[in-house]
């Protein structure tokens, strides 16, 4: 009866020679750098990075102190021109506050009605207008434009 | 007005006023004048016989007085502009921006 049912049929075998053996044991991940060698390599990293921050650093320095020095040297300069620009100003202010009042009873230039500012200075000292009078003649665009450099920069 | 109370001790320094032109302020010599007057003085006499100096060192506290002179000159450049007498680039007159 065994030999009658030798039909070849697919069964479910082992592969020839059997099965392989079945890893169990642990494979622990592959180690490139020991820790001494991190520490080693950290090491290294910082002081060569320190030293390239420290070249940079000396060269930051000296770009300041030129910056501060060229500021320092041309500071009175402006300085002056500015000074000379307001009492230049001073002087139109006036020309065009006697142009202005000319007909106007009772005014007299640099005063207000007659009445003198400062009753205790002699009458050609100089009093320093506050910034209304500086800009006493100017268009209101102008007064926004300083308003806004003094508050806001 | 009164400047210091009538009887001082720490506890009335404690709250004193520590606030003066003296500290280079702008109005440093009209408060020193005066101030020096009322202690000649007194607050009674003082209010009378310093007030010419009262009168400039208000003056340069409150700056009243160039601030009024700002405005009557400011009328009379809208009025002449409202009139047509100035026009154009007579209109105003800009000081540069970076002067004051």
């Amino acid at each position: 009866m065994a030999e009658a049912c030798q039909i070849a049929r697919k069964q479910d075998l082992p592969p020839p020679g059997g099965y392989k053996p079945i890893p169990y044991k642990r494979i622990p991940a592959r180690q490139y750098f020991s820790g001494y060698a991190m520490f080693a390599g950290y090491i290294g990293m910082t002081i060569g990075g320190l030293y390239l921050y420290n070249i940079n650093y000396k060269q930051v320095k000296k770009d300041q102190i030129e910056m501060r020095s060229a500021k320092m040297a041309i500071y009175p300069m402006l300085l002056a021109e500015r000074d000379r620009e307001y009492l230049k100003q001073l002087r139109r202010n006036r020309d065009a506050e006697a142009e202005l009042m000319r007909d106007v009873p009772g005014w007299e230039v640099g005063t207000y009605y007659g009445e003198r500012v400062y009753n205790l200075v002699p009458p050609d000292a100089l009093v320093e207008p506050i910034f209304h009078e500086y800009y006493a003649h100017s268009d209101p665009v102008e007064w926004y434009k300083r308003a806004y450099i003094k508050f806001f920069s | 007005m009164s400047i210091s109370p009538f009887l001082r001790s720490p506890f009335t320094d404690v709250t004193g006023g520590m606030i003066s032109h003296q500290l280079l302020g702008r109005c440093q010599l009209e408060e020193a004048r005066y101030m020096e007057c009322l202690e000649a003085y007194g607050l009674e006499r003082g209010k009378v016989k310093c007030s010419h100096l009262f009168g400039d060192f208000h003056e340069c506290q409150t700056l009243t007085k160039q601030f009024k002179r700002f405005i009557a000159m400011r009328n009379e450049r809208d009025k002449q502009i409202a009139e047509g007498k100035l026009k154009g680039d007579n209109k105003y007159l800009s000081p540069r921006v970076d002067s004051f």
